[in-house]
């Protein structure tokens, strides 16, 4: 646990330099293991414990944001000092400002179910061990196979100079795959991501054993029986993956309001979206993106962000409109409104800028089987491998990992490498069907510099797209 | 003996006193400042000390590793370690660490870089010459860098090192569909030269405005040094061991054969001056320069002790933290500051010699559909220029690379004389020494 009387005095010493419009302390204990098997082997186990803290000071001038692996007050009376130094020389022409957000003293937790501290380095090397088991008796040639564990433990202490004074408790698990099946000469390869917040419960219900038994097998199928898309105009149903990495790349990004206020136009870049876009139509009336930090045991769940604004779901595309920008205190300053608790930051060392935490299509009224039951000629793209999206965030591409074709309403054999490259309106405007079913899966957001990963969700339910060009 | 090396050293002692067959300790001090801008004024001015070691302990097969960040109470830290060592399970493909005499070339840091107190001035003057250019709105950031390490092994390693870097990144805009980036990365601040990188920046925003939808289908492109160091951050990690031996990199089996042009030379030189210049890997073994590609030829792969035993050949100095780093797994060799060799060719010559093709500024987001066969689609932003006979006749937009890696470097026809060190965010990364490269018929898709 944190000494909060320490975080106090510390503030004590930020406040105490000139006149802040803003203080914040913010300390963090962590404790993480990190375990890998490659081939059947345990490659790599890692256990760490991590502590220190950072001090952030607002002046008029500027920002200044300092942080150490220390602990103490002399660490933190000299992180007050360089960051009143810091925000003092940058010489701001105009006024740094921060939106005025209500003080909240609290704390919070996320609880475990089978402690992740119970689970030994032993008992975590043997469950990836018979996850390699499990893949290689399928009889499928799989060339690469190299599975890690990661657990931590977060406790926080964040305290700021309106008042607010919040400690957290946060653990988090997750486990990677990485696998290359061959077969006839030709290879494919799939990279999945498991992830929550909670104890090792989660790992348990995930069955990967099963799931990745089984993904091995359709990689087989794919090579061994996939046929390539003729390039034309189809009907595309997107499984909850592909659903969610455009509701991630197409929709959070563009709407987090750094990028629309240009914060980090040398890096992530920009957006298509400008501040003046509330509103406007991006997509069909069935295009409802949500990203919402409180979904219990997710991977991007918190509960107040790192500015000490309460988490809620913030609705970002409502029925095909631009709804609702991500913002943390400072761009919630710059456009006139309240933060909506984005603020987010991968440790102590960083400072938080605004990031997405749970982003995903929201549900419909179909049943799945609804979704392609009206498609007469078209493709059910389930996964994906390739992707990526310009800075903008206008022209995207995703390649399939899983798809099969669809005719007269069934589905047929898989589909090989099927690309859908197309715009954000052009994506978002094609929806025309969406089912009630709503599945997440984990992944690791990168952005700002030095790169922060971030633990978000992304997903969704099955979503039909009419005639859009498939190749 | 100076006092990184002898705390890693200590630590060492610590972790053979305690039962530890094997050990290798890498204390850190790392000092960094940074200046972030956007829309030409500075946002935040952000500093970061990081004081901490890593420790990787083998008792027989049994390994295991951690980032000790609190080195007051080290030596209860590194006894806890090794207890949890003696009841991990083995690791069957451990073959132990490096062991020898070791000669080093310790670095040393620009005093200049590092007695910086308020580098406000650079960022100023590469704002003021992109506006000049032409630029309306001018982001970026400027690193100031002062990195120090020592490490110590059972095996015999025993060195310090000390390197600074100063990195000014510079996006300009002219209009919101036109821009142009520029990189000024240098280990000593004689080599910062802001108004010229501003400069740079501005001009390549000017001759990017008006772009309209560009073509598909194949055509030339010419690659500046940063499109080619986001290129060089998948291409050189498939040249890691780790990578060949999870399937993951289409350099797999190819050694002795032709994965490039007879125009490419690469080569991880750790040792030239640079912002990555170091004098020992992570296990301590000195660092050396490996040809990894001779005239387009694969020489070897890049090793650590241990994958160096199973490929039945030597460590190249190569071996990575033993503690996850960003995306980076544990344990794995990576590289450390790739350069490709230079041609002689100006890139005005090789533009002139270029009758319909694209002129890439830079590029981000490289992914790939396969690793081990190389295919792949990368998205070029900034300025992305069309050349007609010989010219640059105007700017184009939203076009993608869809193509293949290995492809890629066998059609490279022209390299310049000229090169440059680039290491930008997450993408340009490592820090590398590139030049201009030419690369024939590549594919060009776009969005329906």
């Amino acid at each position: 646990m944190i000494d909060e009387d320490l975080v106090e005095s510390v503030l004590d010493a930020a406040m105490s330099q000139g006149r802040p419009l803003l203080a914040e302390v913010r300390a963090e204990a962590t404790e993480s293991r990190n375990v890998a098997v490659k081939s059947g082997v345990a490659s790599s186990i890692v256990s760490s414990m991590d502590a220190g803290m950072n001090v952030r000071i607002v002046l008029p001038t500027g920002i200044g944001f300092a942080s150490s692996n220390g602990m103490s007050k002399a660490v933190g009376v000299e992180l007050s000092k360089r960051a009143y130094m810091l925000a003092k020389n940058v010489r701001l022409k105009h006024p740094a400002e921060m939106s005025q957000e209500q003080p909240v003293r609290t704390s919070w937790e996320v609880r475990q179910d089978k402690a992740l501290a119970d689970i030994t380095i032993e008992d975590q090397v043997d469950f990836l061990k018979g996850i390699d088991a499990t893949v290689t008796k399928t009889k499928v040639k799989v060339e690469g196979r190299y599975f890690e564990i990661r657990t931590s433990e977060t406790s926080g202490s964040f305290a700021n100079s309106d008042g607010s004074r919040i400690s957290s408790y946060l653990p988090r698990v997750r486990v990677d795959s990485s696998l290359v099946v061959t077969s006839k000469g030709e290879s494919e390869q799939s990279m999945r991501e498991f992830g929550g917040t909670g104890g090792w419960e989660l790992v348990e219900s995930w069955n990967l054993e099963k799931a990745l038994a089984d993904e091995v097998r359709m990689l087989k199928t794919v090579i061994d029986k996939g046929k390539m898309v003729k390039p034309g105009k189809y009907d595309l149903v997107c499984g909850p993956e592909v659903a969610g990495i455009a509701a991630h790349e197409s929709c959070g990004h563009p709407m987090e309001a750094d990028r629309i206020l240009g914060r980090e136009m040398s890096q992530a870049g920009k957006s298509f979206v400008t501040p003046e876009m509330i509103n406007f139509r991006v997509g069909s009336e069935y295009a409802t993106v949500v990203d919402d930090p409180t979904i219990p045991g997710s991977y991007g769940y918190y509960a107040y962000d790192q500015e000490g604004v309460r988490a809620r779901p913030r609705y970002l595309y409502k029925e095909g409109l631009m709804n609702e920008f991500l913002t943390n205190r400072e761009t919630a300053a710059t456009l006139g409104c309240q933060s909506n608790a984005s603020s987010r930051s991968e440790n102590y060392l960083r400072e938080p800028i605004v990031r997405m935490a749970n982003t995903h299509v929201a549900p419909g009224d179909f049943e799945d089987d609804e979704i392609f039951g009206s498609v007469k000629e078209g493709v059910l793209m389930h996964s994906f491998t390739e992707w990526n999206i310009d800075d903008k965030r206008y022209n995207q591409k995703y390649v399939s990992r899983e798809a099969y074709f669809i005719e007269d309403g069934e589905l047929g054999g898989p589909a090989k490498r099927c690309a859908l490259e197309i715009t954000t309106p052009g994506f978002w405007g094609a929806v025309d069907a969406v089912s009630k079913h709503v599945k997440h899966n984990a992944a690791e957001c990168g952005k700002g510099d030095p790169a922060q990963s971030m633990a978000v969700f992304t997903g969704g339910p099955m979503m039909r797209l009419r005639g859009v060009a498939l190749k | 003996m100076s006092e990184l090396k002898e705390a890693a050293q200590e630590i060492v002692d610590f972790a053979r006193d305690a039962g530890a067959d094997d050990a290798v300790a890498e204390v850190f001090d790392h000092r960094t400042h940074q200046i972030r801008y956007s829309n030409s004024r500075i946002d935040a001015s952000n500093w970061w000390s990081l004081k901490h070691a890593h420790l990787f302990v083998a008792i027989g097969k049994r390994t295991l590793s951690t980032d000790l960040l609190d080195l007051a109470s080290a030596k209860a830290s590194v006894e806890a370690l090794v207890q949890g060592a003696r009841v991990t399970p083995e690791n069957s493909a451990y073959t132990g660490i490096a062991s020898g005499k070791f000669k080093y070339r310790r670095g040393k840091a620009d005093p200049k870089i590092v007695a910086m107190r308020s580098p406000t001035k650079h960022v100023h003057d590469a704002i003021s010459a992109a506006v000049r250019e032409g630029a309306t709105e001018v982001g970026g950031t400027l690193f100031v860098r002062h990195m120090r390490a020592g490490i110590a092994s059972s095996g015999g390693a025993l060195a310090e090192d000390e390197s600074s870097a100063l990195e000014l990144s510079v996006r300009a805009f002219s209009q919101p569909e036109a821009s142009g980036h520029a990189l000024c990365c240098t280990h000593k601040l004689s080599g910062m030269d802001a108004r010229g990188t501003g400069s740079r920046a501005g001009q390549m925003a000017f001759l990017a405005k008006d772009p309209v939808q560009g073509d598909v289908g194949k055509m030339d492109l010419i690659l500046e040094p940063m499109f080619l160091g986001e290129l060089m951050h998948s291409t050189s990690h498939m040249m890691s061991a780790f990578y060949v031996e999870v399937g993951m990199s289409m350099f797999a089996k190819r050694v002795g054969k032709k994965v490039a042009s007879e125009e490419v030379t690469l080569v991880d030189d750790p040792t030239m001056p640079s912002t990555s210049q170091r004098a020992f890997d992570h296990e301590g073994v000195p660092t050396k320069r490996t040809v990894m590609i001779d005239r387009g030829v694969l020489k070897t792969y890049l090793h650590d002790t241990s994958t160096a035993k199973r490929f039945k050949t030597k460590t190249t100095g190569n071996a990575g933290p033993y503690v996850p780093i960003g995306f980076d797994p544990p344990a794995a060799p990576l590289p450390i500051h790739p350069v490709l060799e230079p041609g002689d060719l100006s890139v005005e010559e090789m533009i002139a010699d270029t009758k319909n093709g694209l002129y890439l500024n830079n590029t981000w987001y490289t992914r790939y559909q396969s690793y081990s066969r190389g295919d792949f689609s990368t998205i070029p932003r900034d300025a992305i220029l069309k050349i007609e006979d010989g010219r640059i006749v105007g700017a184009v937009k939203s076009i993608r690379v869809s193509d293949n890696m290995l492809t890629l470097w066998k059609n490279i026809d022209a390299v310049s004389k000229s090169t440059e060190e680039v290491f930008w965010w997450d993408e340009v990364a490592p820090p590398s020494t590139l030049p201009s490269v030419r690369v024939k018929g590549m594919n060009i898709t776009r969005s329906s």
